[in-house]
């Protein structure tokens, strides 16, 4: 009996982990300007202030046809942009986003993004579901 | 048939899957098609066309160091970034937009009209040749620099294309010195660009 209840200690351990929830919040979400029909890539700041992983799973937004999370590589000295799977956001961590790496790729916008211009984005996570945040629009130049 | 002959045949397949795996393990061990392309023959005069449309010859570049990068204006990540990139390290050499030329080649010539690749440069702020051409010439372009790209069509219709990230440097007389890659750091950067200014 002792022997079982010491075996069931770890597993009683790592659920206690998960018991909470994940608290998604969102910030520092920002684009390049465009021009003509070109694509956009947004970053986003993802924090988990919670007890429980999350996922992000996928995005959307009014502002353009399509919203994807991209995920820019570099093999071998060349740069490959593809679909990124499901991005795991574990309890307590912060992931920021940055220029060549993991983001949002907007195609088809309604309009060139502009500087100074600002725009929803909504996030959506396995467990949280959907976050929104609002992206601004800063020159190229800046960064 | 008979089994003699059965096993004739046999042996003759054992034969022809070993002949293909030395073929295969002797095309493996040869150097990469890529490194066909060495230092001293990377660069060298070419013509394409500039954003006003007309031909752009590689010779008007010449008495000025230049950081050229190939890239295309639907590329939301990579290129953008390493544009502001150049643009930031050349603000920060302190010697003007004279001193140094920043070129984009677009290998995205079905899309990039001169026109298109021109509005997309006015993002910048700052003085950077763009440079576009027929398809042939671009792919002319990309060997005689040892550029790779690739079109990858995207799950959403349209494409995307794969591209050498690295910035290649000249200097002044139009000779390659050196390559800028997005992995290496700033000073590590801006270091190579003093060189090639000084």
């Amino acid at each position: 009996m002792k022997r079982t209840l010491l075996l069931a200690f770890p597993f009683l351990l790592a659920a206690c982990g998960q018991s909470g929830d994940p608290n998604i919040q969102l910030g520092n979400a920002w684009a390049r300007p465009t021009r003509g029909d070109a694509p956009a890539a947004v970053y986003v700041a993802i924090n988990n202030k919670g007890e429980a992983d999350d996922r992000l799973v996928g995005a959307f937004t009014d502002h353009a046809a399509l919203a994807m999370v991209h995920q820019t590589e570099l093999v071998d000295g060349v740069a490959t942009m593809r679909m990124a799977g499901e991005i795991n956001v574990p309890a307590g961590q912060r992931i920021e986003m940055v220029p060549g790496g993991t983001h949002i790729m907007l195609e088809g916008l309604r309009a060139p993004l502009r500087t100074g211009d600002s725009f929803d984005l909504v996030l959506k996570f396995r467990k949280s579901g959907d976050r929104k945040v609002v992206v601004d629009v800063t020159k190229a130049e800046q960064l | 048939m008979s089994l003699s002959r059965l096993r004739l045949m046999l042996w003759l397949v054992v034969g022809l899957v070993a002949l293909g795996m030395v073929v295969l393990i002797w095309r493996q061990s040869q150097p990469q098609q890529t490194a066909s392309t060495t230092l001293g023959t990377i660069g060298g005069p070419f013509t394409l066309t500039g954003t006003d449309g007309r031909p752009f010859a590689s010779s008007r570049l010449n008495g000025k160091p230049a950081a050229i990068f190939f890239g295309f204006t639907h590329c939301p990540d990579v290129c953008p970034t390493t544009l502001a990139r150049l643009a930031k390290l050349r603000r920060q050499l302190g010697q003007g937009d004279d001193a140094l030329a920043i070129v984009f080649v677009t290998v995205d010539p079905e899309r990039d009209t001169p026109a298109e690749l021109g509005n997309y440069l006015t993002l910048y702020d700052t003085p950077v040749v763009g440079l576009t051409g027929s398809p042939t010439q671009i792919e002319q372009i990309k060997k005689q620099f040892g550029v790779y790209s690739r079109k990858v069509e995207q799950p959403g219709g349209g494409y995307s294309v794969d591209h050498t990230a690295s910035v290649i440097l000249l200097d002044r007389s139009g000779q390659f010195v050196a390559t800028l890659s997005p992995e290496e750091g700033d000073q590590v950067a801006l270091e190579k660009l003093k060189r090639i200014t000084a």
